[in-house]
């Protein structure tokens, strides 16, 4: 159990907390890199240049935030080709929603994503704010601090284009594809895991808190954008009666568009025949050494 | 809507990379202003060392946030301003190199840290000189 310092360094944990600490960096980690690679397809055809850059910037951070979470999975003893270039495809644990192929070329699809997205991230970065863990706390307010402007972002636009009927049937119609996955980022990698996350208070609000408070926050303001979640597809069996997909990425299940994104982002590394992270420049001074 | 601003965050200045105030540190600062020895050594090395898009040492600038120099071995804690920084390798080799360069240290290490996080509290007075004068209003 954690003790009132907190939990111990990586070196110094037991199995059963470092299992719990490296489940949910994955989680965080794995959601941010993938939500990255699909945004920065975005990068031919975004709308405007404005918005071009603003989601080139949403990218960066996302990358930015990955390798952050990646570099603690580094202590525990992984290297970047274990965690990215050479991971196979059925080990990552990202949600759903951030593996999904955009509609061709629907900017509302990326929109909701981001809001769906980015809304559940400032929930359980808040959730981190007093984790177990030194490290995963350190980190937060940084991470926090850039976040914040994703929401605004994905908001305003989300408002911008409920103004229109025909722009809102595009947002009712990405929603109701992506809402079900968007729940996947409250899904469990493994029941008894996630629960001993709670108890090592790596984590201070449970999965199914955090669901709730996040339809407490999305629910009502899709609704108040004259979008509705009575047309989401609906489980009666759910905690919420709302329905989850066939796969949902945590316990390593996934769509059929993720194996080919692996596939694209892994690409140059394979080609290469790299069997590491290979630096793309070599220091001078180490070249004349 | 032809003639609306595209952009409906609306922000013709950057409002996302402002620099802003933050809480600060009673630590931080770190300048090297009390180190001796060895380790006022490496701390002149740091000052050598400018940011990549501004022309401020890394130290005035708030950067570093600790250096540990024990029987040779030097350990220089340090931050940066974005997660993302695409500069981030770039930098800490150069400091480990800087570090591992100064005469009577065996070896450098740097070691990233994001806490507390890094604002404007943490430029030293010289470093917001360096940056009115860069053009920056600090």
């Amino acid at each position: 159990m954690a003790t009132a310092d907190g939990l111990p360094a990586p070196e110094a944990m037991d199995d059963e907390q470092r299992e719990a600490v490296e489940t949910l960096l994955f989680r965080l980690a794995d959601d941010e890199f993938v939500a990255a690679e699909r945004y920065t397809e975005w990068q031919v055809e975004s709308p405007t240049l404005e918005s071009d850059l603003a989601l080139a910037n949403i990218a960066q951070d996302e990358l930015g935030h990955a390798r952050l979470w990646y570099d603690l999975l580094e202590d525990f003893g992984y290297d970047e080709p274990d965690l990215v270039w050479e991971r196979p495809a059925d080990e990552w644990h990202q949600s759903t929603l951030t593996e999904l192929p955009f509609g061709e070329g629907d900017w509302a699809d990326l929109i909701v994503r981001t809001y769906l997205y980015d809304t559940a991230e400032s929930i359980r970065l808040a959730a981190l704010e007093e984790s177990s863990s030194a490290r995963i706390r350190d980190r937060i307010g940084k991470v926090s601090g850039e976040e914040d402007f994703h929401v605004q972002h994905a908001r305003r636009w989300l408002e911008r284009l409920a103004e229109e009927a025909d722009s809102r049937e595009r947002l009712q119609a990405a929603l109701e594809r992506l809402f079900p996955h968007a729940l996947t980022l409250f899904e469990p990698v493994d029941e008894e895991i996630e629960a001993r996350i709670d108890d090592l208070g790596v984590r201070t609000a449970t999965l199914s808190e955090m669901r709730a408070e996040w339809l407490e926050s999305v629910e009502p303001y899709l609704e108040s954008q004259g979008l509705s979640l009575s047309e989401v597809p609906q489980d009666d069996e759910g905690p919420d009666g709302y329905a989850l997909p066939d796969a949902v990425g945590r316990d390593q299940s996934h769509t059929d568009a993720w194996p080919d994104l692996v596939e694209a982002f892994t690409n140059t590394y394979r080609e290469l025949g790299r069997d590491q992270a290979t630096k793309i420049m070599r220091d001078p001074d180490e070249e004349e050494a | 809507m032809s003639d609306a601003n595209p952009d409906p965050t609306g922000t013709r200045a950057c409002a996302y990379t402002s620099y802003e105030r933050g809480e600060g540190s009673a630590d931080l600062p770190a300048t090297g202003a009390d180190a001796t020895g060895l380790a006022a050594d490496v701390w002149d090395a740091l000052y050598e060392i400018d940011d990549p898009e501004m022309p401020i040492s890394i130290v005035d600038l708030g950067l570093i946030y600790g250096v540990d120099v024990t029987d040779g071995r030097a350990q220089v804690d340090m931050t940066l301003t974005y997660t993302g920084c695409p500069a981030r390798d770039r930098l800490t080799e150069e400091v480990e190199d800087a570090v591992a360069s100064v005469e009577g240290v065996a070896e450098s290490t740097v070691r990233l840290v994001w806490s507390p996080e890094w604002s404007l509290e943490m430029v030293t007075e010289t470093g917001e000189e360096r940056l009115r004068e860069f053009g920056l209003s600090v």
